[in-house]
């Protein structure tokens, strides 16, 4: 078993040492040290605790990319093997679900835990900065480190249990959703509930389960860690909770694993004809859009299911705002409208993403970029195509957002202003064509990296985007003219469409076409 | 020195050579038939010059010359490749690569791994540019008409390239969508193309749910959808069972006797053999041989064999054979049943002449024809052994 455990691992590693992709992953992880200085620098200038932000950056970035690259990275780590149905070789090859579990998830969480590892000696110099001690520090990349393999092995386990890369990606993005989500929407609910309207016993359960998922949360416990320059202990409650729950979950990956992979097996290789049970309609004019819309994202069952999960949202937030205001109202007012904006607004985002990451990569998955690129579309207009299905399912997130903002418009504008929400919406638009390109160079990072260039780009974007209305109304000022934020807003989404997405979109196109060539 | 070389080897049928002549017209007795999915007559593609044939030398009947066409210079091939090169990365794919594919025919392209195939079909199908040399599909150059071009081809890569979510009809209803069908063009062509695929009970059935063989039969229609004139077809037939290849090679006879053009590549020789009227052999980017697969066979350094067999077995009859005095020499196959024997004739005598030497016997002649090679022979003397660098 050691043998082919140390082959696959060594083989893994190779692979990762081969492919250019890590490298540069790493480096963006170095670089984005001297980003995080900077933004200290300018945020904390003339203060003693330089250091202390620039920690705080650094810890807030690595959460986010462990758990958004983790669940990507991690969840097709027995999946790529059953994808290119490899699995039943390795077994036949003598290889124990121990040894393929191992083999499998230990490289890349080592080669994980050097993405961490590369960032510890740049991030000393917060120490030296200010407003940390380097106790803290260390605490805090034992925590981070806690995360990202509590990460790993629920990705692990994900990997495990579902027959392919993109099922498993999705339970696991779905569970590191409520994981973050629940804690906060439980606490609302509970607050809401007049009491009385539930038994004690549940009430205790709501009340205490926010606690419990706090535990392993990495937020808290570096919240912990540097605001109280005692609590500095490695090994803290998230670090041995996180190990144990890690541990659980790469037990159970080892021993289901064989059975898992039959079930998997058995499914794909039913005989007989398979029949779908919903028709779908007859294709489109655009036959591309037909495709993606009907099946990549769903089609209109899953359409019409997001359109009523939306409206349950709504309907959720005016019951809770009726519970506690005591009147019945359309409007959502106070905390509850912009709430509700910001949960349509990350709905929508997380599934533009998905979308711009998964459309194109499909065709690629299929092998199906030559046979189209042999049809008398042209490549421009395939992309198009392509790119519209995805917006027809978004429509339901879009409206939802819409309509939040139409109805309670005054409680959304109380925190967010309209030149948030347009720049909101041109770094959307921007991460979709970040996400889209990469796709095509990366199997498995297209999502983490776009998130990482987004949250780069979002500062060289934004300025100049918030600060072109202003200059557009200056100069229409000086010569006797008043234009509208509109007119305004229309000039920055033009610069922003030439200097930004149009690079991008002739970077994308040739890619395809090169692609649809091999 | 004509501009193509390669298409003069069909349009000029060797003096020298007293089968070819024969061979050419057998060859090309594909014309004959019309086209059924093709909207016009094929002649409106295939300008052929019509001719009177050469006289014929031996077997072949009278009435049969008489009505046959022949290709000219005049003739537009459906395919006409020219000195086409390529290189990736410093290795050179394609050199100087040049062959033609008449209209109608189904042409093999074989070739070891790595010898230029799929490179070749990707550049015939304008999927690939080439760094020098010119592609012509009837008369089309790819590099100035691909969107006209691939109207007009059906590519069928060497890898299962399919949506594997949609049904059977939703696919062909896609690729018909895809090169502009209307609704009713599409209802029709995919009755059509189902039915040739004989596939016509499984059209709401998921691909994903479907055998190997069956889902190179709905690549096969996908290819056909918007009714091509010529079919590209890479390594169809890989890792199908018999069975399939079987199906498969009947449905591509199909084809051509409808009118298609197939260019197809494949590994298995012996089915090649069987279903091609002509062939391009191709080794380390460099074409070997390309024309005829008849005259492929029949060539050879040496007198050629006849090939004998009798309806009953005869003891003794070997002897008497090899006393024959045109009989140079007299074997028996492998594994024979005692009933075929391969008969070299002494120097300069025809095959008419061997015949009725033969008949001087009065043998219960069953059959009496050319000796031909193995296709695998011919390609193992063409080709280099090992795997290119």
């Amino acid at each position: 078993m050691i043998s082919g455990t140390t082959a696959l691992f060594v083989w893994t590693l190779r692979a990762d040492n081969r492919s250019v992709w890590p490298h540069v992953v790493r480096g963006a992880f170095a670089f984005m040290m001297l980003f995080t200085l900077a933004l200290a620098w300018t945020d904390a200038f003339g203060t003693t605790r330089i250091g202390l932000r620039f920690f705080e950056t650094i810890c807030g970035l690595n959460i986010l990319i462990i758990s958004v690259a983790g669940i990507s990275y991690f969840s097709t780590a027995v999946t790529e093997e059953k994808d290119a149905g490899t699995l039943a070789l390795l077994q036949l090859a003598g290889m124990s679900p121990l040894a393929i579990t191992l083999g499998k998830s230990t490289s890349r969480l080592v080669s994980s835990l050097m993405l961490l590892a590369v960032q510890v000696p740049f991030s000393f110099l917060a120490v030296t900065l200010g407003g940390v001690l380097w106790q803290q520090l260390l605490a805090a990349w034992c925590a981070l480190a806690a995360w990202l393999i509590l990460v790993a092995n629920a990705a692990l386990l994900c990997s495990a249990r579902c027959a392919t890369s993109g099922r498993a990606a999705a339970v696991a993005g779905s569970s590191a959703i409520l994981f973050f989500l629940l804690p906060a929407v439980t606490r609302t609910t509970t607050a809401a509930i007049p009491p009385g309207l539930l038994p004690n016993a549940v009430l205790t359960i709501l009340t205490n389960l926010p606690g419990a998922l706090e535990i392993v949360s990495p937020y808290r416990r570096i919240d912990q860690i540097l605001n109280d320059w005692q609590n500095t202990g490695f090994f803290s409650s998230q670090f041995t909770l996180s190990l144990l729950l890690a541990a659980t979950c790469f037990a159970v990956s080892t021993l289901r694993l064989t059975a898992w992979a039959r079930n998997a097996s058995d499914t794909d290789s039913q005989s007989g004809p398979a029949k779908r049970r919903l028709p779908v309609e007859r294709c489109w004019k655009l036959p591309l859009t037909w495709r993606d819309f009907h099946f990549y994202t769903g089609g209109w069952p899953f359409f019409t299911m997001k359109f009523l999960a939306g409206f349950a949202v709504y309907a959720a937030f005016v019951a809770i705002q009726q519970v506690s205001t005591g009147r019945w109202n359309i409007v959502l007012e106070n905390d509850f409208g912009w709430t509700a904006m910001l949960v349509y607004a990350s709905v929508l985002t997380v599934e533009v993403l998905l979308y711009a990451s998964g459309s194109l990569f499909s065709e690629l998955r299929q092998s199906t970029q030559s046979t189209i690129a042999m049809t008398p579309c042209s490549a421009v207009s395939i992309l198009l195509q392509k790119a519209a299905g995805c917006l027809i399912a978004v429509l339901p997130a879009v409206f939802w957002s819409m309509f939040t903002l139409a109805v309670s418009h005054t409680s959304v504008t109380t925190l967010v202003d309209m030149d948030t929400i347009v720049v909101w919406g041109l770094m959307l638009i921007f991460s979709s064509h970040v996400a889209a390109l990469f796709s095509l160079y990366t199997r498995w990072a297209a999502l983490p990296l776009t998130v990482l260039v987004s949250f780069f780009a979002f500062f060289v974007i934004a300025g100049p985007v918030l600060t072109i209305p202003d200059v557009v109304d200056r100069i229409a000022i000086t010569h006797n003219y008043r234009p509208s934020r509109l007119f305004a807003w229309t000039i920055t989404a033009f610069w922003t469409w030439l200097f930004t997405l149009l690079p991008l979109q002739l970077w994308i196109r040739d890619q395809w076409i090169k692609l649809s060539r091999q | 020195m004509s501009d193509r070389p390669f298409c003069d080897l069909f349009a000029q049928p060797a003096a020298s050579n007293s089968r070819l002549p024969a061979l050419v017209v057998l060859f090309f007795s594909v014309f004959q038939t019309r086209m059924r999915f093709q909207k016009t007559p094929a002649v409106r593609t295939v300008p052929v010059a019509v001719h009177q044939p050469q006289p014929p030398q031996d077997f072949v009947p009278e009435s049969q010359l008489q009505s046959m066409p022949a290709i000219t210079r005049d003739t537009v091939p459906a395919i006409s490749v020219s000195g086409l090169s390529h290189a990736f990365r410093g290795h050179q794919a394609l050199s100087n690569v040049s062959f033609c594919v008449l209209p109608q025919t189904l042409h093999g392209f074989v070739g070891p791994n790595g010898a230029g195939k799929t490179t070749t079909m990707r550049m015939i199908c304008t999927l690939l540019q080439p760094n020098r040399g010119e592609v012509e599909i009837f008369g089309s150059n790819v590099r100035q008409n691909a969107p006209a071009v691939r109207r007009r081809i059906g590519y069928m890569p060497d890898h299962f390239s399919m949506y594997r979510q949609m049904t059977v009809a939703e696919y062909l209803d896609f690729f018909g969508t895809a090169y502009g069908l209307t609704q009713q063009q599409r209802d029709r062509v995919i009755g059509d193309v189902l039915t040739l695929t004989d596939m016509e009970g499984r059209r709401n059935d998921l691909i994903s749910g479907l055998s190997r063989g069956m889902q190179q039969r709905v690549s096969l229609a996908r290819v056909l959808v918007h009714d091509p004139d010529l079919l590209l077809l890479d390594e169809p037939a890989s890792g199908l069972d018999p069975r399939a290849r079987i199906e498969l090679m009947e449905i591509l006879r199909e084809l051509r006797r409808i009118g298609k053009t197939v260019f197809i590549s494949s590994h298995i020789l012996s089915e090649l053999a069987d279903l091609c009227d002509a062939v391009t052999v191709i080794d380390r980017g460099q074409v070997r041989y390309s024309g005829p697969m008849d005259l492929l066979l029949d060539s050879t350094d040496q007198q050629p064999l006849w090939n004998l067999r009798l309806t009953t077995v005869l003891p003794g009859i070997i002897e008497k054979i090899k006393a024959l005095p045109g009989v140079a020499e007299v074997t028996e196959p492998e594994f024979s049943s005692g009933r075929d024997f391969i008969i070299r004739p002494a120097e300069g005598l025809t095959g008419n002449d061997l015949l009725r030497e033969m008949l001087s016997l009065d043998l219960p002649l069953a059959s009496f024809g050319l000796q031909r090679r193995h296709l695998n022979d011919a390609f193992m003397d063409l080709t280099t052994r090992g795997v290119p660098a």
